[in-house]
């Protein structure tokens, strides 16, 4: 890896994780657990349909690790691990499937497959299926915050052309 | 049919399951009989009907954290918290049998227990 990939992948790490320490101050609307906007989706998006999948998966590392060392809530590391890696295999898999204009589903799916990696960390962690009911509302509440991102993410795709950052 | 237009199709199937499903599991429960469960085993099971209005102090596993459990008027709702999040907290009284109300830092699940219908 050269300093220009290393400059790159941090500058989108640290834009991903001002994202997600400004949402952190944003009040929860609905108080089900998981639910949230995930603003940091977008720059993954992003990262998804302009760089290798290794390097996506280097960055998202990066944010998801960090991210609850600044939020000091370490507990929550294992569903936003397990929900990110199921959400970043799900995107890697469908960007030579989707064409420019389907982004945002993309991030759809990978909204929806984040939310089915956390209710199985959940249900690992409780060591009960009772956590499975949330599911359902995790995936309405996901998939409407994923298309939001998703289309904030196409919108920046489409404007940037095929220009690296 | 094109790939990805059978990918859109399968993906709002999804979301409309998923809606009619959140519909029926935010149903009010009819049931009275809760229980708390710590980590898999079931620590109490209490009667919201003849239960007298009470706070019940539950550490969590490894003794960091603990949650209070109230029961006020023969509904249940965690007012306390030793989390960062306070989720369990936010989610208010007890409502939906499908919808425990969940602590995942302490591993606190409280839920309607099976059967007991009044």
């Amino acid at each position: 890896m050269n300093v220009r990939q290393i400059t790159r992948l941090g500058l989108l790490t640290a834009a991903a994780l001002i994202l997600f320490i400004v949402e952190l101050r944003f009040p929860s609307i609905i108080p089900v657990p998981g639910i949230k906007l995930g603003l940091a989706n977008i720059v993954t998006v992003y990262a998804v349909f302009r760089f290798t999948p290794g390097e996506t998966a280097m960055m998202v590392f990066a944010r998801v690790l960090l991210g609850a060392m600044f939020s000091g809530n370490f507990s929550a590391l294992i569903y936003s691990a397990s929900g990110a890696f199921l959400c970043l295999l799900g995107m890697l898999a469908l960007r030579g499937i989707l064409p420019q204009k389907q982004i945002w589903l993309c991030s759809v799916i990978g909204a929806m497959l984040h939310n089915i990696g956390q209710v199985l960390a959940a249900a690992a962690v409780m060591r009960s299926w009772a956590v499975a009911a949330y599911l359902p509302i995790l995936l309405v509440a996901g998939s409407v915050a994923g298309l939001v991102t998703g289309l904030a993410a196409q919108l920046i795709l489409s404007r940037t052309g095929s220009n690296k950052l | 049919m094109k790939k990805h237009k059978l990918i859109l199709i399968i993906t709002g199937a999804v979301f409309v399951v998923s809606v009619i499903l959140s519909v029926w599991i935010l149903r009010k429960s009819d049931r009275t009989m809760i229980e708390i469960v710590q980590n898999g085993t079931v620590l109490q099971t209490i009667d919201l009907n003849s239960a007298k209005d009470q706070d019940i102090r539950i550490e969590s596993p490894d003794g960091s954290s603990y949650n209070i459990v109230s029961i006020r008027g023969g509904r249940v709702s965690v007012s306390e918290a030793g989390c960062p999040d306070q989720t369990c907290v936010k989610m208010g009284t007890l409502q939906s049998d499908h919808l425990p109300i969940v602590c995942l830092p302490n591993k606190l699940i409280v839920r309607f227990a099976e059967g007991g219908a009044s």
